[in-house]
């Protein structure tokens, strides 16, 4: 049971709010049910707290009793869309990521590929989605100087995190594959990985 | 007054050496998809022109960061640039020069700049490629549709107060804990100014460094237009409409709503003083504010 304490509401200036989550609380009802609060404009979930924005002159109730509710329930069962993306493992940072991992590039690989993964955070640019857990055995920092450029697809780890840059970006992730026939953000559609979903790569 | 129908006029880019882009309103409501809220870098005075012209304060205009020259084709319609507008003839040149105490100015036309509107949008959102023309700035030769002047009126100019010299409002926090105790005082206490590398991302000010008590570290939080980031071994930056929806450096404070066009009309190298404020003080600043930029 999560305690009032853990959940601290912080102004973020006069038109969000920032709270702290703590783990146990699921991420994808947060995101509904604050959408869906009188007031609120926008959500944005990161991996320890939620940004709930509003008109400075209309601000909603305090969202701490609606978070208690959400911390009630259990965590959602997947029922998201498993999106399995087909990746071609030839990224420049494989071979270093192998040997941080004291891996060959083929187990790497293959441990890589072999979770299913949930989009934890949608954010940073447009459509933008944070997997995790990434295996912690190849969970590899992210580069001491980022790349000025990475490439639209490409498919780079940071951690426990994993992810597909949806455009041509700086870029501090190791970089191992790229996603075939994916589009990362949609003009029409948006985001084409949303909070809560489960992804899974295919190495081709 | 005679009406005239701008739906086949268009206005020819005939040189734009410095950034313009099409900008408007914004598309507030999608960060959780990772897209920032955009829109006009000054709210205020992208309102000016568009009331100007006789449009909604959020009507789709050219926010120009320098000289930007066009011509008019194919009619005649209302143009305005700042508060001052007038009626272009067909073939007419329209050459804006460079903004003389604001970095940014904006040229608005009756109807508004017609292009395909993106998520609820039709502002320039480079870092993605969407929005305005193809995603990016303008270049010559390209040809903008004017939109159709519907629900135009004609508008008194609502005086908009933009004060380039005043203290910017700021509501401290939410990571104090991550200063140290003098960095309070030296946000509040020191002048800053505004550097040259700064852009709709965030603007950045060249100053005093912040004490902090801790390592930069990768765990990222929410952001916002107007929140003040403090790098250890940066300098400060503040958010501005393009801003990532998330970030990792803390936040030492975050300047008010209605502050944010003032704050960021600024030129680089013009001092920028903060000022903390109630949320109380805050939002009633933006109520006053909003009536002044929304009619």
């Amino acid at each position: 049971m999560v305690s009032v304490k853990e959940l601290r509401v912080a102004p973020l200036g006069d038109g969000a709010l920032r709270i702290t989550l703590p783990e146990s609380v699921d991420r994808r009802a947060v995101l509904e049910v604050m959408r869906a609060l009188s007031g609120v404009t926008d959500v944005v979930v990161s991996e320890q707290s939620v940004g709930v924005y509003f008109d400075p002159c209309a601000p909603p109730e305090d969202p701490s009793a609606v978070l208690e509710e959400i911390a009630r329930l259990l965590p959602a069962v997947a029922n998201r869309p498993l999106i399995t993306i087909q990746a071609r493992y030839n990224g420049p940072d494989l071979d270093r990521l192998a040997e941080y991992a004291e891996l060959k590039p083929n187990e790497v690989i293959e441990i890589h590929a072999a979770v299913r993964y949930t989009v934890r955070v949608v954010g940073f640019m447009p459509g933008f989605a944070y997997l995790g857990d990434v295996d912690s055995r190849i969970a590899a920092p992210r580069l001491s100087t980022p790349r000025t450029y990475v490439p639209a697809g490409a498919i780079g780890v940071a951690g426990r995190r994993t992810g597909i840059y949806p455009f041509d970006s700086p870029g501090g992730w190791n970089i191992i594959a790229s996603a075939i026939d994916f589009t990362g953000f949609h003009p029409e559609f948006g985001a084409a990985l949303q909070l809560g979903d489960q992804v899974c790569f295919k190495p081709v | 007054m005679v009406q005239v129908s701008a739906a086949h006029v268009v206005l020819e880019v005939l040189a734009a050496p410095s950034p313009a882009i099409v900008q408007d309103g914004g598309r507030p409501g999608l960060m959780h998809q990772g897209v920032p809220p955009g829109g006009a870098l000054v709210p205020e005075l992208l309102a000016v022109a568009n009331h100007a012209a006789g449009n909604p304060w959020h009507a789709t205009a050219l926010e120009i960061y320098g000289e930007l020259t066009l011509a008019v084709r194919g009619g005649s319609l209302w143009v305005a640039t700042d508060a001052r507008a007038w009626f272009a003839g067909e073939g007419e040149r329209i050459r804006v020069p460079r903004a003389q105490s604001a970095c940014v100015r904006y040229l608005a036309v009756r109807g508004g700049i017609d292009v395909p509107e993106v998520l609820g949008g039709r502002g320039t959102l480079v870092s993605a490629s969407i929005g305005g023309v193809e995603g990016r700035a303008l270049r010559r030769g390209d040809c903008l549709n004017v939109g159709r002047a519907e629900n135009c009126a004609e508008r008194t100019l609502s005086p908009v107060t933009l004060d380039l010299a005043a203290p910017v409002r700021v509501i401290l926090g939410p990571d104090q804990l991550r200063f140290d105790a003098k960095a309070g005082s030296t946000l509040l206490e020191e002048e800053f100014t505004v550097s040259p590398v700064s852009n709709r991302i965030g603007m950045r000010l060249n100053g005093s460094r912040l004490g902090r008590v801790d390592a930069d570290t990768s765990v990222s939080t929410p952001m916002t237009r107007g929140a003040i980031q403090s790098p250890v071994c940066g300098e400060l930056i503040v958010l501005g409409p393009d801003h990532p929806t998330t970030g990792g450096y803390p936040v030492v404070a975050t300047v008010v709503k209605a502050d944010l066009g003032s704050l960021a009309a600024r030129q680089a190298g013009v001092p920028v003083r903060f000022r903390a404020v109630s949320l109380e003080d805050a939002r009633n600043a933006w109520r006053c504010h909003a009536a002044q930029i929304m009619g």
